[in-house]
Formats: structure tokens, sequence, C-alpha cells
């Protein structure tokens, strides 16, 4: 029986485990911390500077080393060194407070830098620069979450935003060609979407050229070819509609 | 405290008659400006200057900086702004209005002083007799010599020779005549260049002199001039020596004057021999030349120093009273009792000096004397004052041309034209204004408003008591030792409480600083406003003859009417309003911020020009991106912007692309008042790829080498993207992808184009842009009217690139150009190669002709487009750090379309590319789960293009800045220094004509420009000073995703290539920046970090 005083307590005080079950059996390895992620990301790429020691366990703290047999049984092979690198690869470890705070650094900065390219000011049509709407996220106390992809919480951040301070989508400008037939028709259901109508040109076909809030692309198209059976047609003028060109405070 | 002092101190009306009776006069009016380095005592010489008119107490001059009216200015003591005051003098039997103005002496203010120099007629230029010519002396200088007026010099701290060097006499004099020698050779220099740039002009015009006429010629064009009127020289009467802190002054000529009566000597023969090297010979009473050969003293130390030297030694060093009672006696001055039992001697001596050699009256009648008054005027400087632009004087339309003798005249009349330069406008406190300020109190208001101070005393008394009664003990120990002075304390936080929200409510409001050229400025009258940019010929064409400001005018470019509200006489801080000023005056304008931005010219005639630009000695230089801490709060910091921009005439205020407000930050608080920060300006990148390189980083030569470390070089990483099942490379640089549903295939390589085609892509980027818009409105079959001259532009365009892009590869290039990039008008290049594939060329408009031959199909324009639309997104953002592309062409080689049953049209045609297979993938029509094919295409193209871009070498490229720099020879080493640091290389320098300054041109990269002019100020103690303009694009030579491959570079490096990578280093900046994912570890040594234990 054992009896846990502070001088027989082995303490991992610097190793990160890697975890990994394969055959009904687990699987660890000694790492050192804020190495793995690295590795996986293909930044470290000498193994010595990842693996404490190059040798697979079944329980790391307590220094039981796994059986060859077990090991070849689940890895198909007998070498050390490929099993640690196939546990590295696909195992699940604990992320370190460093790397997970560098990662969610990174996230937040990302949304940043996609909502600055997104968004405009409504007043200007001038977009925000990175660093106004880093102040802004944090002033709503926006916190990013890891497992949603930037975008999406891009999208959702710039609705945050918006209730606390001048900002807007930056629009595009689309063109739209329907047939005479459908166009009247059409234009009171595309009315909604549209934000401005810049020119509109009725002939034999209907041709307008307008901004839209870009969230409402997929609609629009979606309507138009329905609705004209492939006849009509949507092309993209501009991306983003933003002023251009430094102007001259005057 | 100070600023309530003077509200009572303050002229009364009686001065104020008088000024406005002087200005009439100005035959008798001086308009000068005080310029000197930093630190060397212009505000105190002003402030002597004021106290002599009874402005302030004599007693205060010097302590006080009267001039210095904001905050700032006092708390850090130097002057920021210039300001402006009006003095009379008595000097004989005339009386003068001296409209003088202080000038900072910081380079950072330099700007202050041009405006101030261009509205003077003359200069005191200030030179610290221990310091000697400054760095802004020479500054000042040239300044006042490029403004054309004539300065005149004061040697000032004479006493810290004295007190500080403790020189004698005798050296004294060796050290004034070394400063006045560096002075004059500053002029020289000013003058000799000037001399030389009229000789080449001449020289130019002549052409055809003989070549050995020239080389006699060139040394006789300096001897030839004369300049003896330029320099300063004590005998010419144009030098002051003083100590404005102990408030004296003297010029040779009043020492001239007390001894040709005490000796009988001719006083003009003392003036001339006073100065130099004369001595007095004592037998013969003969005043003889060479002093020093002879070993004797000469006059001015005889005369004159030592008799300094022996009042300072008796009154400071040996404090001998009886002495000084002697020499009290023997000078004739009397001190008031206070004074001479003043512990400090100090304030005895300046007692004593302030009589004996009052500092005041020595400037002031040498200002009187020896600077012009607005009469004087010259032709020369108004002509060139007028002329705009690098325009002749005689070019200007005959009315214009006319108003010179206006000018010259300085007439007051009343029919005379109204000329008024303005040079700055400058924001005041509103409540400082005469209209809203308080007339002094008289005593029942005194004595009411004390009853009602009383009154809320005691109230608030009251409420202290009881708010520490229930405080309770803890509190009422702290409050314990004020003891007595509590409540006064208590009030004074109270008023500090107030004072911020009394700020708050008053604005700001601008007056224009301004000088009458003629006529008579009256309030309420109508007047031209004429921007810099005003044409006076264009303006006579569009007015009516004989034109007034009050009738409607049509629309004139830079011309508005406008009414002048209210005129001031500028008093330092205080301002009193005028009804009129006549010419030749310095005067303050009210409401005039709507009309003004910075300078302007006023005037009642049309036909004026408005005159010439001030000279800046320095441009904007700091750039600084600024943005409100609260994003609401942009359209406030907009509003200080623009005052600001309307304030300080050396900030511009510019609105970036990217929506960053850039401006140099000077007084954010003031006009603004919100929280901002200023960011680090971004700094721009682009991408390219280059040919793959033949040496290595050692430079020996790749590929015979054997490559020993393949394995390290990590290549490629399996892209995540949804495109990778059917992404290929082949070796040769060509990337095919097909699109999720299996319906086009693309096949892009990319290459680089050559230097210049880039340049001239770059160059012409207006006319790419046309050409788009032109073939885009073709392809819609609409024809836009383009003018000849366009299209020849572009048909020479089309030969020049052409002719650029010759050799095996670029065979027909030109022809198969699809489009540009990115925006459709960048210096990016998507060609055509695909086989059989005919599509209307880009060049199509300067054929139209060939219009009506489209092969394609309806269909496969849209598609078109959607190879167009990617290619466009992938040169927007490159893949290195998501900056746009540069100099990158894009050769498609194939793309290939799978027919489909729902999109039944027919295209045959681009069923091409050597040994393809078609697959017929007959799945879902052309909107399947992936969306429209369209849409796919575009993403395809845009992955298509990112992988044949990093299957090549890929180089960042960085923005050079040009930089020239004007430096001494003594700094110029530190100026290669400071260079080099920065990844600086100097293009050439050289020495400037006439002068030993040399002139370095340089490039640095903008990335490392930030911050660099401050530094190499600082290093070079201000001596040189960088201009920094954008010149181009640049590739930076090292590879960032450079590892060490082959045997020599191992050695030479070792495995991990640790030594900086500066391309590296800019593109995971970048990357960082934008949040982009960077092969960065999280710790560099596994074994190096900090073991924490499990218990914390």
């Amino acid at each position: 029986m054992s009896i846990f005083t502070p001088t027989n307590q082995i303490r991992l005080t610097n190793v990160a485990v890697v975890r990994m079950k394969r055959g009904g059996q687990r699987f660890e390895i000694a790492c050192y911390k804020n190495k793995v992620v690295s590795w996986r990301s293909g930044a470290e790429k000498d193994l010595d500077e990842v693996l404490q020691t190059h040798s697979v366990f079944v329980n790391v703290s307590k220094g039981q080393v796994a059986k060859k047999d077990d090991l070849s049984k689940s890895f198909g092979t007998e070498d050390l060194t490929e099993v640690c690198k196939q546990i590295l690869a696909k195992g699940e470890l604990q992320v370190s407070d460093k790397e997970r705070h560098g990662q969610l650094e990174t996230m937040f900065r990302d949304i940043a830098t996609i909502v600055a390219e997104k968004c405009v000011n409504p007043e200007t049509k001038r977009p925000y620069t990175v660093s106004m709407i880093e102040r802004a996220m944090k002033d709503i106390h926006y916190s990013v979450k890891a497992n949603k992809s930037t975008k999406q919480q891009a999208l959702e951040v710039i609705k945050q935003l918006k209730k606390s301070m001048e900002i807007q989508r930056a629009h595009m400008r689309l063109r739209l060609v329907l047939p005479a037939k459908e166009g009247k028709k059409l234009k009171e259901r595309l009315k909604p979407f549209l934000k401005v109508v810049e020119s509109e040109d009725f002939d034999e076909q209907l041709e307008m050229v307008c901004l839209v809030d870009p969230g409402c692309f997929r609609e629009i198209d979606e309507l138009i070819r329905c609705e004209t059976k492939g006849r009509g047609s949507l092309e993209v003028l501009n991306l983003k509609d933003v002023e251009e060109g430094d102007e001259k405070l005057e | 405290m100070i600023n309530d002092l003077f509200r009572y101190v303050i002229m009364g009306h009686k001065g104020l008659d008088k000024i406005i009776a002087l200005q009439k006069n100005p035959a008798n009016i001086r308009n000068l400006c005080i310029l000197a380095h930093v630190d060397h005592g212009k505000t105190t010489l002003a402030d002597c200057l004021v106290a002599s008119n009874g402005i302030i107490s004599s007693r205060l001059a010097g302590k006080l900086r009267y001039l210095d009216s904001r905050e700032d200015e006092q708390l850090r003591g130097i002057t920021m702004k210039s300001s402006a005051i009006s003095l009379h003098y008595a000097f004989g039997e005339y009386e003068y209005l001296l409209n003088l103005i202080d000038s900072p002496g910081h380079v950072d203010f330099s700007s202050e002083v041009s405006t101030a120099v261009r509205l003077c007629d003359g200069a005191i230029v200030i030179v610290d007799a221990v310091e000697g010519v400054c760095p802004q002396t020479q500054a000042v200088l040239r300044q006042a010599w490029l403004e054309n007026i004539r300065p005149v010099l004061v040697l000032n701290k004479m006493d810290r020779l004295i007190s500080e060097l403790k020189l004698t006499s005798l050296e004294a004099f060796t050290h004034l005549q070394k400063i006045l020698e560096q002075v004059n050779a500053v002029t020289g220099a000013l003058f000799t260049s000037k001399v030389l740039e009229e000789r080449a002009e001449k020289e130019d015009h002549a052409g055809e002199t003989p070549g050995a006429d020239q080389v006699y010629d060139w040394s006789a064009g300096l001897e030839e001039t004369d300049d003896s009127h330029l320099y300063f020289s004590p005998d010419q009467g144009n030098v002051v020596f003083a100590s404005a802190i102990d408030g004296w002054g003297f010029s040779i000529q009043q020492f001239a004057r007390i001894y040709s009566q005490k000796m009988g000597i001719r006083e003009e023969v003392l003036c001339k021999t006073l100065w130099g090297d004369f001595f007095l010979n004592a037998k013969a009473k003969k005043i003889m030349k060479g002093a020093q050969a002879k070993g004797k003293k000469p006059l001015f130390v005889q005369l004159v120093l030592d008799n300094i030297w022996t009042l300072y030694d008796a009154v400071v060093t040996r404090r001998d009273k009886e002495k000084v009672e002697k020499m009290m006696t023997s000078l004739g001055v009397k001190v008031m009792a206070r004074d001479s039992r003043h512990s400090d001697p100090k304030v005895l001596l300046s007692a004593i000096c302030s009589q004996w050699l009052p500092i005041s009256q020595a400037v002031l009648s040498m200002v009187c004397e020896k600077l012009p008054s607005p009469l004087d005027i010259s032709t020369e400087r108004v002509e060139r004052l007028m002329s705009v632009g690098a325009r002749q004087f005689d070019s200007l339309p005959e009315r214009t041309q006319e108003l010179k003798n206006a000018f010259v005249q300085c007439s007051s009349e009343a029919e005379a034209p109204v000329i008024v330069f303005v040079s700055k406008m400058f924001a005041v406190d509103a409540k400082a204004l005469p209209q809203n300020k308080q007339r002094p109190l008289t005593h029942e208001e005194l004595a009411e408003r004390r009853e009602q101070a009383r009154q809320r005393h005691a109230d608030r008394m009251a409420a202290n008591q009881q708010a520490q009664s229930s405080a309770g003990p803890a509190h009422y120990v702290v409050s314990l030792p004020a003891g007595g002075e509590g409540d006064p304390i208590q009030m004074e936080s109270l008023a500090a409480v107030k004072e911020p929200e009394v700020e708050e409510v008053a604005k700001d409001t601008f007056v224009a600083f301004a000088r009458v050229y003629s006529g008579v400025v009256r309030r309420g009258q109508k007047v031209f406003i004429l921007g810099p940019k005003y044409d006076p010929a264009q303006g006579l064409n569009m007015l009516p003859e004989g034109c007034m400001a009050s009738d409607s005018v049509p629309e004139v470019p830079h011309l508005t009417c406008c009414t002048l509200d209210s005129l001031y006489l500028l008093m330092g801080r205080e301002l009193e309003e005028l009804d009129e000023v006549p010419s030749g005056n310095v005067l303050g304008i009210g409401g005039l911020e709507d009309f003004v931005l910075k300078s302007a010219t006023i005037s009642t005639s049309p036909a004026c020009p408005p005159f010439i630009p001030l000279n800046f000695e320095a441009t904007p230089i700091v750039r600084v991106a600024i943005e409100p801490k609260h994003p609401s709060e942009m359209p406030k910091l907009v509003r200080g912007m623009r005052l600001l921009n309307q304030a300080d005439p050396c900030a511009e205020v510019l609105i970036q692309e990217t929506g960053e407000h850039r401006c140099l930050d000077d007084l954010r608080q003031r006009f603004a008042k919100i929280e901002i920060t200023a960011s680090k300006p971004i700094i721009p990148f682009r991408e390219t790829v280059v040919r793959p390189p033949k040496l290595d980083m050692v430079n020996e030569e790749l590929g015979r080498q054997h490559k020993t470390a393949i394995i390290h070089q990590v290549k490629e990483e399996a892209p995540q993207s949804r495109f990778s099942d059917t992404l290929h490379v082949d070796p040769g640089g060509l990337v095919t992808i097909t699109t999720p549903n299996r319906l086009a295939t693309v096949g892009v390589c990319a290459l680089p184009l050559p230097t210049e085609v880039t340049c001239l892509l770059e160059a012409s980027s207006e006319l790419v842009r046309t050409l788009e818009q032109v073939n885009m409105s073709l392809r819609e079959g609409r024809s836009l009217t383009v003018s000849p001259r366009t299209l020849e532009d572009i048909a020479h365009l089309k030969a020049r690139l052409a002719a650029l892009l010759q050799g095996h590869k670029w065979k027909n290039a030109v022809e198969h150009i699809w489009a540009f990039g990115p925006r459709r008008y960048g210096p990016n290049i998507l060609l055509n190669s695909v086989e059989g594939y005919q599509r209307p060329s880009v060049w199509q408009c300067l054929d139209p002709a060939e219009k009506g031959a489209e092969p394609c199909a309806a269909a496969l324009r849209d598609l078109d487009n959607s190879i167009v639309s990617g290619f466009q997104l992938a040169t927007l953002s490159g893949p290195m750090c998501e900056e746009p592309l540069m100099g990158v062409c894009f050769s498609v080689e194939r793309w290939d379309l799978q027919q489909t049953r729902a999109a039944a049209a027919a295209t045959p045609e681009e069923e091409a590319g050597p040994g393809q297979v078609t697959r017929h993938w007959a799945g879902a029509g052309s909107a399947g789960c992936y969306g429209p094919v369209s849409g796919q295409l575009i993403a395809v193209m845009k992955e298509a293009c990112r992988h044949a871009f990093q299957a090549r070498p890929q180089r960042l490229m960085a923005a050079m800045y040009t930089c020239e720099i004007m430096a001494t020879a003594e700094v110029l080493g530190r100026v290669y220094g400071v260079l080099g640091k920065r990844e600086g290389r100097v293009l050439h320098e050289e020495m400037k004509e006439g002068t030993d300054m040399f002139l370095i041109s340089a490039v640095l990269p903008v990335a490392e420009s930030f911050g660099f002019a401050d530094e190499i100020r600082k290093r070079t103690s201000g001596l040189a000073s960088p201009q920094l303009v954008f010149s181009h694009w640049e590739v930076i030579a090292s590879d960032p995703y450079w590892v060490p491959t082959t045997e020599e570079e191992y050695l030479h490096f070792g495995e991990k290539a640790d030594s900086a990578n500066q391309a590296l280093k800019y593109m995971n900046a970048v990357r960082r920046r934008k949040g982009l994912y960077v092969e960065e570890k999280t710790v560099e040594h596994a074994e190096k970090q900090r073991t924490l234990s499990k218990n914390k």
C-alpha cells in the first residue's frame, strides 16, 4: 500500500501527455509542454524537441511502459519512434493555456480582419481599421469560440457591433438582366433585397445595376434563376463598394 | 493667476488711441520678428521690450514670458506659437509703432517661423554669446534671406561670459569676434550660393560664351557683387550686445556718444574704431591700429567691456557696497533703497544696468534706424511675392502689374486697393475675444461679488463639516494636518473640477494672422478672398470690369467674397478691437475660418495675385495614423482634424483608402477632446515571383550540387482546401485543378514579368482602366465614344508592351492578354494560352472591324468572366501574406469544360489541350450541391493561381522611399550609420555648391522608416533632416521560405538558419497583424521552459 507523502509523490509538472486508444488499449507518450501543437502545425520539425523520451507508455504518471506485443498488435510495428509519431498526430491531448491563448488570439485577429474587410462606415463609405475593430470587439466583450469558424463568428460580431457603433456590411454591386416578361413581377419581389438601385434600363429586357447586402446574394440568385428559368442573369460587378483613394481633408 | 494679473495691467484706452494714431503713418511703422535658435532668449528679449511700454513691470521682465500665452508654453518654457504685440517707442523726435512678432526657436515649430517672417520687413536675429551659431540660427538666417527681409543682430547672454565662463574682458572680445565671424559666414554662404545660382542662370541664357572665358569668369562673379551691406558689424550699427535677463544692452554708437564728450574725440571716428583692432595711445591721445600685434588692449575692451566687467565684479562677485555707491554716482544712476538692500545681488545689478544701458532703448533704436519701414519695401520683394508658381512677374496681367505700385507706395488712401496677406490662422479661446471679455469691475460690483463668494464659502464649509462628521474618524485624521490651510486647498480643488467644464463650453474661434500691404481695411468691408491657387488672369476674364466684392459675383475658382467682421490689434494674449487698419500694419481678422484654410490673400481688387506660398523649412515628415479610442467618436475626430488642419500650417490630414486618418499630431486634445490612439502606420507590401535562382546563398552554383537535406525542406504540405483531391502540380510549375462537381478543369502556371513591364503597367494604370471600361461596354454591345487621343495612347501602350515582351516565352503574348489585375488595372497579367480558345482580345477597341467575329457562345462568355474574377481575387491577395501581387503573369494553359445534359449549350470548341482526357461526369446540372458553376470556377481559378504562384520562388516586394538628406560634413558619418542600420542604400552624395552642405540621396524601405526622421535628427543634433518621398517597389532579395539545403549552406548557416531573414520577418509581421497563421513555435526550446509546480 502506497502512502502519498510529499517525498514519494512524483508529479509530472513539465510533461504533456498525449493519449490514444487503439485496439481497446490506452497508449500514452510523454512530451514537452507547448510543443505538441507546434509539431502538428508543422512549425516544429525536430522530434526530439517534442518527445521527452522515445518510448510508449500505458500510464505516463506511473511510468508503466507499454508491452511490445500490444504495440505490434495495435500499430502493426514495433518501431517506437514510428508509434510515437502516430500517437502525436492523432492522439488527444490537453492543450496548454499558452497554446490555447495563442490560438484564440490568432482567431480574434482573424475575425477582426474579416470584419474590417467586409464592413464600412456607412457615413463615409470607408472601411474601419483592423485595430479599431479589435478595440470595439473588446469593448463589447466578445469572446472567441475555438470550435466555430472565424467567418461564422465574424458575421456574428458584425451583428453585435451594429449596436455600439456605425458599421455596415459593404454592399455588393450587381447587375441584373431580366427578361421583359418576368421583369416587372420579379422586380417587385426583388425590391426588399435591393438597397440602392443605381440605374434601371427597361427596353427589351430589364437591366438594373444595384447595391445589395452580400448576405442575400444567394437568395437573389436563387430567385432569379428559378423565376426566369435560366434566362435572367446576374453579374457581380464589385464585391465591395468602398471609397477609394486618399482624400485630402480641407 | 498670471492671466488675471494682466486683465488689470493691460494698457488703458490712452495707449490704444495712440497706437491707432501711429498706425496711420507707415513711415514710422516697423514690422519685425525675433528669430533665433531655441533658448537663445527670444521671449526674454521680447519681455524687456514689452516692459518698456509699461505693459508689464520691468521687474518681471524676463521671468514672465508675456508672449508665451499658452499653458504648455509656460510649463515647458519654450515658445510654440508665434504671437504678436504692438509697441510704441519714441526715438528722437519721432514716435514709432513696432509690430513685434515673437517666434518659436524649436525645430518642430519652424512652420511658425515661416508664417511670422512673411509678415515682417525686418528681423532681430539673436545669437547666444556663449553657444554661438546653432543649427536653427542658420535656418532662420536662411529664411530671412529667402523672404528678403533685413536682419539685425543681438548678441545675447553677455552676462554668461562673465559669470559662467569667467572670461576676462579681452578673452570675451575675441570670443565675440569669433561669433560674429560665424554669423557672417552663414550670411556669406547664402550670398555666394545666390550669386552662383544667378551666374548659372545667366550662363544658361548666354549659352554660347566661349569656354575659355568661363573658366576665367567664375571667380569674378563674387567680387563684382557688392555684399558689404549684408554683413553684421558693430560699426555699422546693426549689432547690439545685450543681456536680456539682466536688462542691459548697448550698441557701439551709445558708447561712442558717451566717450566723444568725455575724451573729445569725434563721434564718427569712435564709431568706426570702437570695434576692431584699434587701441588708444594715451600719450599721443590718438587712436592707433594694430592692438593685437602690439599687445595692447583694443579700444572696445578698454572703453566698453572693462566697465561692465568692473560693475559685475563689484556688484555680483565682491559685493563691495562702497564701490558700487561710487560707480552709481559716476554713472548718474539712482537705485531704490529696496533694491540696494536686497540680498540677491542680481536685483541690484539689473536695477543699475537697466538704468545705465536699458536694453529696450538699444534694441529699439537700432530697429527704428536700421530696419526698413513698410514704405521701403523693395520692388524686388514685391515681384517675388506676387509671382506665383514660377511664373515670371512680367507674364501677369497688366492690371495686376499695376498693383505693384500700390504695394510700393503702401498708401492708406481710401481709394487704394486693399491687399492683405493672411499667413496663418490661430485658435483663440472665445472668452479672450474683446466682445466677450468682461470689463474690469467697478468697486460696487467687486464688493457684491466678494459678499457672494463669502456666502458660498460659508455654505460649502457647512457642507464639508457635515460630510466629514459622517465620514468617520479615519477620514478626519487625514484631513487634520492640513489645519488652517485646509479650506483654501479644498477651494482650489473645487475650482479645478469646475474648470474643465468651462473649457468644454468655450469654443475656439480662429483669428487670421495678417498684414495689410496696401489700402485701409475697415470693419464690415466686403473683400475678395483669394486662395493660393487663384489665377488673376482667369479671374479678370470671368469678372466684369470694375467689379467690386459687394456685387454679386459669378463663380470663379479659388475666389470667394466675404465681409470682414472684426479686426483686432494683437497684443500678445490680448486682442483689442479696431475699426480700421491702415496699410503697413499687422492685424488679426476674425470670422474668416469658413473662408480661409491656412493662408490666403485678401483684396478688393480681383486683379490681385495670390502671394507665393510660404517657404517651409521642414515639410511634414512624421506621419501617424490616428483613430479614436471609441469608434463611435469618429465624427468628433474628423471635426477636430479639420480644426487642427486650419491651425497648424504644417499639418496635413489625409483620409486613406483604408480608412485611416493621418495627421501630424500636435494639439489633438485641444481640438477633438476625445481619447485618441495613434497607431503605427500600416506598411504595404507586394508579392511576386522570380526566376529560379542559379546560385545558392553562399554563391555556389546550384543544380550540380547534391541536395543533402531535402527531407528538411518540408515542401507543400497537403492543402486543406476542398480542391486537394484534384490538385496536381507538375515539375514545370503547371497547376491543374478541377471543380468539385468535375465539370471544369483549369491549368495555370505563373511567370515573372520583366521589371520594365511591371513599371509600364504601374505607370499606365489609368489608361488600362479606361481600356477596361471600353471593353466592358463593347462586350455589352454598347459603344463608348473614345477620343482618338486615348486610342492612340492605347496603341502606344500595346506597342511598348510588345517591345518589352520579347523572346521565345513571350511569343505573341501581347495579343493574348486576357485581363489585367487586381481590380482590372493592376500590374499583373492573365494570359490566354489555351489552344483553340478564341476570345476577343483586350485590344479590341483598337480594331473595331474585328468586333463582329466573335466565335464564342453566350454560355462561355459568362464563364469567361468567372476566370477573370478568379484571377482578380488571386492577384488581390497573394498566398504569402494576403497582400496584392505585382509583376506576375498567370498563363492559362488548359481550360476544359465538360458537356452536361442540363446545360445543353454546345461548346465543342474549347475541348483543347493535348493529351487531355475528358471524363464525362454526367452528374448534377449546372447548379448542384456546390452552387453555380460560375461560382465554383471563380474559386478554382483563384486556387489554381495561388498554387501556381507557390510553385515558383516567391519574393516579397517592399515599398521604398527615396530619401533626400541635407547634412554638414561633420555629421555625414552618423547619417550613414543611421541609414545602414535601417537597411537604407545610399545612391549618391554631392556637395552643394557654395556651401558646406552635402546632399545625400538614398533609398529606404518604408517598413524601416518609422521614426527614421526622428532618429536621424537626434543622432545629428538637428544638423541633418531627411525628406522622404515614396518612389517605387523593390524586390527583397531574400526568400522568406528559405532554409539551408546544400552542404555549403549548412556549413555556413547551420541547420536552423538562425540568422535573421528580413523577408520572413516582414512576412510574419504582416501575417500576425492580419491574424493569419504564422509558422512559429509557441516556445523555442522545449528544455528551457520554466518548471511550474502543479500545486500552484
